[in-house]
């Protein structure tokens, strides 16, 4: 069996924007693999070329070199083929007619995936109760929270039965609550062996729903990791803000095990940085110790994990 | 399979049922419809004023046959250019149904429902003015407007091929009206215009159209109802085909460049 999606030397590029302006590679000879049943995590920050490849996978966009197929078929070549086969959710309030109600919405794209009309009334019931939409299944979309609507572009994806799942972003400005409740449906879709490719820039979500995680940044792919190594990453890199804390407990600080820079951040306030599991608990200790009570915690952002570990390794991954 | 389940498959019934909903949630596509009593007073009174109440079905016709066209050309656009602004076109074009398919179900569903403009304009006449326009040759005219709703339909296609190229396709929108009213014989009948426009005017099936259902609207025989009705559809289909060629290869066009979505 092949697997669910397979992609080589991709590469794409998007003309010049305008005078003087070269073109810009969004996608620069990317390999991937995505066996059947897994749920794979596509990390990178906004501009990294997530959303490039999964509008050439949705075959929404050509790609300029390489080949990327779904279930062993072609994008380019056997498109149709492709489309009846993977659903797309791409993140945002976006790809809804607002104006109707979510049971209109989901009937049209059954159509378009000729759903069968008999077939397609019982799913769309099933989907709507499924994503927690069926109370408000027939109101308009347009008094839809975000969080809704972002569920509901779910159900939409899977409106057809589609084996091979793509979603980008798709937890894009949920509240915590809704982003949580959409981990435990993609752990569901997991469950019933669909093959998901999720895009996201939040590496908690990476590590809390994903098999495999491929780290993306400039249009090249830098690595796959095990999400428990994004999960050790969260936590050695965090970092903690204290104030005021004197030159000699920063120098204290400094020589603390697993800890990297200490940062002035101006009135007397520093910015501590680790680089090892474990270490901001001695940290805190001190500090709490030396009696500076004004102490925050952080988790470190994608970039500041990127600096830190494709820094380290030299983009050698 | 049926004809009907065949339809379903190509999306073509998707794009009717989708456009069905639309019209029930709100009234912006039937803004040609409020101009239709308007141009009907403005027509009738200078027809009366002229004493020509042989002129009273042309004035009459050509505020249904603008609102038939300027809710074409409408929808052509919007189909398009709303569904690009608001993320759906990228999704629609990721579904297995082909586009064009989908596009024409939601126009043929405006133009048809368009047709309501006929009724609205020889009401406002007998309303206002206390005029009713016989119809003689009732099923020639029924029929020709049925043939003339599809025949917008396809030409309506190829417009919303300009649309998904062209990102500022509100200018284009806005000005292709005139001329297609012009050379269609909407105002006034093709026989009527500059010798060197009429050849021009052939081409365009709306001619073709106002001319047979003015025929439809006389006391005298129709001549020639069927090789004219013919000229209608066959000149409605080749904007059809050439809509869908066109619309395939923007859409193609579009997958390359990388302009299909909103920026």
């Amino acid at each position: 069996m092949p697997p669910a999606v397979e992609i080589a030397g991709l590469t794409r590029v998007y003309p010049s924007a305008g005078k003087g302006a070269p073109p810009r590679t969004a996608l620069d000879g990317v390999d991937l693999v995505v066996d059947s049943g897994e749920v794979h995590g596509l990390l990178g920050p906004n501009g990294a070329g997530k959303t490039t490849l999964c509008k050439i996978l949705a075959t929404v966009l050509l790609p300029t070199a390489g080949v990327a197929r779904i279930d062993g078929l072609d994008v380019v070549s056997r498109a149709r083929e492709v489309r009846s086969r993977i659903g797309i959710v791409f993140g945002g309030e976006r790809g809804l007619y607002t104006r109707l109600t979510a049971r209109q919405n989901l009937g049209y794209w059954a159509a378009l995936y000729r759903v069968p009309r008999r077939a397609a009334i019982p799913r769309i019931a099933a989907l709507l109760d499924r994503v927690g939409l069926a109370d408000r299944a027939d109101q308009r979309v347009e008094t839809y929270s975000r969080g809704m609507k972002q569920r509901l572009h779910l159900a939409r994806g899977l409106v057809a039965d589609q084996r091979v799942l793509i979603l980008d972003e798709p937890t894009t400005g949920m509240d915590p609550v809704a982003a949580h409740d959409f981990r435990a449906l993609v752990g569901a879709l997991r469950a019933e062996g669909r093959t998901v490719l999720l895009t996201t820039h939040d590496m908690a979500e990476a590590e809390a729903i994903c098999d495999r995680v491929t780290m993306i940044d400039g249009g090249r792919l830098l690595g796959t990791e095990d999400p428990h190594t994004i999960g050790s990453w969260i936590s050695a890199f965090e970092r903690v803000d204290a104030q005021p804390v004197s030159a000699e407990l920063a120098a204290a600080l400094a020589t603390l095990d697993g800890v990297g820079e200490i940062e002035p951040i101006g009135d007397g306030a520093v910015r501590v940085h680790t680089t090892a599991e474990g270490a901001t608990h001695a940290v805190l200790r001190a500090l709490v110790d030396a009696g500076v009570s004004t102490i925050t915690t952080g988790r470190p952002s994608l970039e500041e994990v990127y600096l830190h570990v494709v820094g380290a390794r030299g983009l050698a991954v | 399979m049926t004809i009907a389940t065949r339809l379903w498959h190509t999306g073509f019934v998707a794009g009717v049922r989708l456009q069905l909903a639309i019209f029930r949630r709100g009234v912006d596509y039937f803004l040609a419809l409020v101009t239709v009593p308007l141009f009907t007073i403005a027509f009738l009174a200078i027809t009366r004023h002229a004493g020509r109440p042989d002129l009273t079905s042309y004035a009459v016709l050509a505020p249904a046959i603008v609102a038939v066209v300027g809710m074409a050309i409408l929808t052509s656009g919007e189909v398009v250019t709303d569904d690009r602004a608001h993320g759906r076109l990228e999704l629609a074009l990721a579904a297995p149904s082909p586009f064009p398919v989908i596009v024409l179900g939601r126009v043929v569903t405006v133009t048809i429902v368009s047709l309501v403009a006929v009724l609205e304009a020889w009401l406002v006449a007998w309303v206002v003015f206390g005029v009713t326009v016989p119809v003689p040759h009732v099923a020639a005219f029924i029929g020709t407007l049925a043939i003339t709703a599809l025949a917008m339909a396809g030409t309506a296609l190829l417009m919303s091929a300009v649309f998904v190229a062209a990102r500022s396709a509100r200018t284009f929108q806005n000005t292709i009206s005139y001329p297609l009213y012009l050379l269609g014989g909407a105002f006034v009948p093709v026989s009527l215009l500059p010798g060197f426009l009429q050849p021009l005017c052939r081409i365009v099936f709306l001619s073709w159209a106002t001319d047979l259902l003015r025929s439809c609207l006389s006391a005298r025989a129709v001549v020639n109802f069927w090789p004219r009705l013919g000229a209608i559809a066959a000149l409605g289909l080749i904007g059809f085909v050439t809509g869908c060629v066109v619309l395939v290869y923007v859409v193609n066009r579009a997958r390359a460049t990388g302009r299909v979505g909103h920026e």
